[in-house]
């Protein structure tokens, strides 16, 4: 048994800044601000969802029941379950994915895929030896079994430790990785501007088309996304210094994204759920695929989104040409225009398993409202941001198909495709 | 009972719960009252483990005693009985042999509060709203809050609560004492209170400092301090309720026993008050005023103007969470009203990052970008009709279908504004005073042409930012500015025979004005006044002192100088000891008009005239308007 799948809707909070306008909220608030966000858009008051799964990347270890608790705090009926899972900046696209896959076994009929991220309540530890310190105190009984608990204790180990998302491998920043791959794939610094530069511009004239006024929800007084540069020109973002690699780097502040906060969600359903519910339906998610790379050993740390489509072609039969839109998420404009290039090398795509390159992609089919170079990057909510983009222009497209791609940490991409319904 | 429910669940847990049969919200009327003791006598009789205490409405606890049955007491004694019955139903509450909760969600005031306080313990959501609002009812207290307040709360915490009649927030009310739990979510409520009954948690015993408080001496110091301060917010003779509840403090205060029964005693001449009466009505019309049909949908607002007004108005919208576009012809017109912003968000929120994502609401758009998207654009430009009229067919041809095309014009005919557009039933007018962000009032404008249903889109406009929308014909002057007029004028009249400055505006504030017509022609500019007095045909002399005042560039506060010196917004001058006879002479003239004015239906009723005077004007409140001040034989 196999059933179609469709994206009825999304809905995301407005994208901040680290410690910027969301300075005062958990993940927990702004995951609950995204998923309310969807249930009044959609009338979903009361209405039992067979399924939320929704993550975040950076998380206290309150957060250990995350999406359940944020389901909680909606209007949703209470019987509707949910799964906290987290797979980096893939999370909400690979549980669109997940629930998709249990739509289309007739194991639930609707589902939420979110995500939520944010710096600015960054979860700060004690030290693996303080902590078992702790427990041993907490466990201990006599007042000399505790004082003997402290014995050797020493100043370094008061140190609370900061959340970091370098790669534990390598120990490198993403931007470090993103810095190696422009250098192996020869990405200039002009042509990471320039798409930046496009990012931004487009997203602003989404706004003024009103493109984002039913994806966004305001939340915490906040109504528009802050990274946002409708000014945004070569001259600026070309006098940003390196960022990441001083002496010789062509990665900016402004052609990275920057630590964002955020959140956003995408409703999947049967046809038969959208039409009990009164809902539209935006587009078909008709395929869907995640690869990973061997990038400990030296492949580009983002690349595997490249992988991640070749298959994701292969089983549907189809061309990389064959689209009408490329969502392709910009963790960095030097990550999308590698990914590119990658596509369009011989080499590169026989050793992936093409018999040749993929080819090149009309780049004004490209992000058309902009991505996450403009409107932010909070890591697990870009995938429900991206599914949502891509779905509302298939169906104001009326016909056709939008690829999705995201890159995770640890060297894994997830790759999707929408169709018109 | 057709309003509580009690059961008794699996743990032996009591749920009382009230859900108002009758009513959208809950209130402690006389029969939810006795149906309470009908509830209490099963208590008992079942002795439950504990009791909690929950609203059935999903948002709000209570809103306190049910106003509207206070008009049927007339007589001190009869409503003295009534109050021991209520006392004695508090005390029985209070003293039941089982721990008792108070589960809060959304508003517990007045009455609820009361009640809430007879409980053992009370539990709150985070965004629950506690607070006495009865003095601005002209009256304090009357189920045994203010001795139970104080026992909470300590005096000066208490009392400060009572004086003020402001709002609490829960983690507010909790620092006070109010609260012994605060929750983030209403499904919170019920284990929390269970915890408390179960853990038998011991009660907060009082403070040293509390308790010293309510000796004799201290008591005495206490309420001389809390008498001169109250002194400076409102006149004993206008506002006695805050003086009778510093006076029953000091009198009774020693134990919340003692409190309460000096509060049977001293409450009912507070409610058979006249000043009670007027302010009941003045809050049933305000409201009526602010009770809206559809609420307003959209979120963004186009001002086009960035002047005083427009400025502000685009201001105060961001700040009540509109996504606001501001537009002038360059950006260097717009900066100052972003300062102006500034400074409001700054003194509004105080905190970030709620500054920061006010200022983001507002934005400066020289290119009006903001017109194709806006729900709502509200023109405030030079007052000339070459310059509105193309605007609002410019307007008409680029902005959304539905979106609603308001004025903010004070001197121009709607009609005179709308010829040449295409549908003039779309323009609507939309009045607000300066300053914008202190005067709650906005008249919404009926032009010949308007359409009823942009009316009442314009008046949830008006109510989505917390403002008091008041229907009004459009005819010179509209209503405020119309009444105003000869009261101002009046003045300057007895100005130019001699009289002083000093001696009007302290008559006109011991009748009950906040400030007296020399003042207040001097807050809004001499230039505004004679414009509005020519409009209205009331400028009938060639010469007196507000002409030479402008002919000199004297125009009032915002000049510096008018008829008074003004330095930092405060006029430089000492107000001797006014003539309240001589005040309500001065304020004959706006009486007579705000008549004409319901005669000629320029509003469509006498309380909506009054709230709208009030609200306006600042018009003496105690007294609940000018029509009800001329019923009552004051002016």
């Amino acid at each position: 048994m196999s059933r179609d799948v469709f994206v009825l809707g999304s809905a995301r909070t407005p994208f901040c800044r680290s410690y910027s306008g969301y300075s005062d909220q958990t993940n927990l608030d702004l995951l609950s601000g995204a998923l309310n966000g969807l249930v009044s858009r959609y009338s979903l008051s009361g209405v039992q969802i067979g399924e939320v799964t929704a993550g975040a990347v950076v998380v206290h270890s309150a957060d250990w029941n995350l999406a359940r608790e944020a389901v909680l705090n909606t209007s949703l009926s209470p019987n509707t379950p949910a799964t906290t899972m987290q797979m980096a900046c893939g999370t909400s696209l690979q549980g669109a994915l997940m629930l998709a896959a249990k739509i289309a076994q007739g194991e639930i009929d609707s589902g939420i895929a979110a995500g939520s991220d944010t710096i600015s309540d960054a979860p700060l530890t004690t030290g693996r030896k303080l902590a078992k310190r702790l427990v041993q105190l907490s466990r201990s009984k006599t007042l000399k079994q505790k004082l003997g608990v402290f014995k050797g204790l020493s100043l370094g180990e008061l140190a609370p430790i900061p959340p970091s998302t370098n790669e534990p491998r390598t120990g490198l920043s993403m931007g470090q990785h993103c810095e190696l791959m422009a250098k192996h794939w020869q990405i200039s610094r002009a042509a990471q501007d320039q798409l930046a530069v496009q990012s931004h511009l487009n997203a602003a004239q989404a706004y003024r088309d009103g493109f984002f006024d039913d994806l966004l929800v305001s939340h915490n007084g906040v109504v528009r996304d802050n990274n946002l540069r409708a000014d945004a020109s070569i001259e600026s973002m070309s006098s940003l210094k390196p960022a990441f690699d001083r002496a010789s780097g062509t990665l900016s502040a402004g052609n990275s994204t920057p630590l964002t906060d955020g959140a956003s969600a995408v409703l999947l359903g049967t046809r038969e759920f959208a039409e009990a519910h009164g809902l539209p339906i935006l587009a078909k998610l008709t395929a869907g695929q995640t690869a990973a790379n061997d990038f400990a050993a030296g492949e580009g740390l983002l690349m595997a989104p490249t992988q991640a489509v070749n298959q994701l072609l292969n089983r549907s039969n189809l061309s990389l040409q064959d689209f009408d839109f490329y969502e392709i998420h910009e963790a960095f404009a030097a990550q999308v225009l590698c990914t590119l290039k990658a596509w369009e090398d011989d080499e590169y795509c026989r050793n992936m398993g093409a018999s040749a390159a993929l080819g090149s992609i009309d780049r004004t089919k490209l992000n058309v409202k902009g991505s996450s170079l403009a409107v932010g990057h909070p890591f697990a909510a870009t995938g429900a941001r991206v599914l949502g983009v891509a779905s509302k222009l298939i169906h104001q497209h009326g016909q056709g198909r939008a690829l999705i791609s995201v890159c995770t940490a640890g060297g894994m991409g997830v790759a999707a495709i929408v169709e018109a319904a | 009972m057709r309003h509580w429910t009690f059961s008794i669940d699996s743990e032996g847990l009591g749920h009382l719960v009230l859900d108002h049969a009758d009513a959208r919200v809950n209130t402690l009327g006389s029969e939810v009252l006795a149906e309470l003791d009908q509830a209490l006598a099963e208590i008992e009789q079942t002795s439950p483990k504990g009791v909690i205490i929950s609203s059935g409405k999903s948002r709000g606890f209570i809103a306190g005693a049910d106003i509207a049955e206070f008009n049927e007491f007339s007589d001190e004694a009869q409503l003295r009985e009534s109050l021991k019955r209520a006392h004695a139903l508090f005390d029985r509450l209070e003293s039941l042999p089982m721990p008792t909760v108070a589960a809060i969600h959304g508003f517990c005031l007045g009455g609820g509060l009361e009640l809430a306080l007879a409980c053992t313990y009370r539990v709150a959501t985070k965004e629950s709203t506690l607070g006495f609002p009865e003095v601005k009812l002209g009256i304090f207290p009357g189920f045994g809050g203010t001795g139970r307040s104080v026992e909470r709360a300590g005096a000066l915490a208490a009392m400060t609560a009572m004086l003020t009649g402001k709002n609490y927030k829960a983690p507010a009310a909790r620092r006070i004492g109010w609260l012994e739990r605060v929750v983030e979510t209403p499904d919170r409520l019920f284990w929390a209170a269970r915890k408390l009954i179960l853990g038998r948690k011991t009660v907060r015993k009082r403070p040293v400092a509390h308790r010293l408080m309510q000796l004799k001496p201290i008591r005495g110091y206490l309420a001389k301090k809390m008498r001169q301060q109250t002194q400076t917010k409102a006149n004993p003779a206008h506002y006695p309720a805050p003086f009778a509840l510093i006076d029953l403090f000091e009198a009774y205060g020693s134990t919340s026993k003692s409190m309460r029964a000096g509060e049977i005693e001293r409450f009912p001449a507070m409610m058979l008050s006249q000043t009670s009466g007027s302010l009941r009505q003045v809050f049933f019309a305000s409201e009526a005023l602010k009770k809206v049909e559809t609420p307003f949908k959209g979120r963004r607002l186009h001002v086009i103007g960035a002047g005083v007004m427009g400025g502000d108005i685009a201001a105060w919208a961001a700040f009540s969470g509109f996504d606001v576009t501001l537009q002038d012809l360059t950006q260097d017109a717009i900066e100052p009203a972003l300062k102006r912003a500034e400074s409001l968000f700054k003194k509004r929120l105080r905190k970030q990052p709620a500054i920061d994502n006010a200022r983001s609401r507002l934005r400066a758009d020289v290119k009006g970008e903001g017109v194709v998207q806006a729900d709502i654009i509200i023109e405030a430009v030079v007052e000339k009709l070459e310059v509105k009229q193309p605007l609002f067919q410019r307007l008409e041809e680029q902005a959304k279908p539905d979106a609603l095309l308001a004025t903010n014009t004070s001197s121009l005919p709607l009609e005179d504004i709308a010829k040449g557009m295409r549908d003039p039933s779309r323009l609507v007018g939309v009045h607000f005073f300066n300053p914008v962000a202190q005067l709650p009032l906005v008249e919404i404008i009926q032009g010949a042409a308007t359409r009823p249903d942009v009316l009442e889109q314009a008046r949830g406009f008006v109510a989505a930012i917390r403002k008091y929308p008041l229907l009004v014909k459009s005819a010179p002057g509209f209503l405020v500015n119309r009444v105003l007029a000869p009261y101002m004028f009046g003045a300057l009249d007895r100005l130019e025979q001699g009289a002083k400055a000093e001696d009007l505006d302290a008559a006109a504030v011991a009748f009950g004005m906040p400030m007296g017509p020399i003042e207040l022609m001097d807050s809004v500019g001499l230039d505004v006044c004679l414009a509005v007095a020519q409009e209205l045909g009331l400028d009938n002399q060639q010469d007196n002192s507000l002409k030479q005042l402008i002919g000199q560039g004297k125009l009032g506060r915002k000049s510096g100088q008018g008829f008074y010196a003004w330095e930092k917004g405060k006029a430089q001058r000492t107000l001797p000891s006014g003539d309240a006879e001589l005040g309500a002479l001065l304020l004959k003239p706006l009486v007579d008009t705000c008549e004409a004015c319901l005669a000629e239906g320029i509003v469509q009723d006498a309380e909506s005239l009054d709230i709208g005077v009030i609200f306006g004007t600042g018009f003496a409140p105690f007294l609940g308007g000018p029509l009800r001040a001329r019923a009552l034989g004051v002016v």
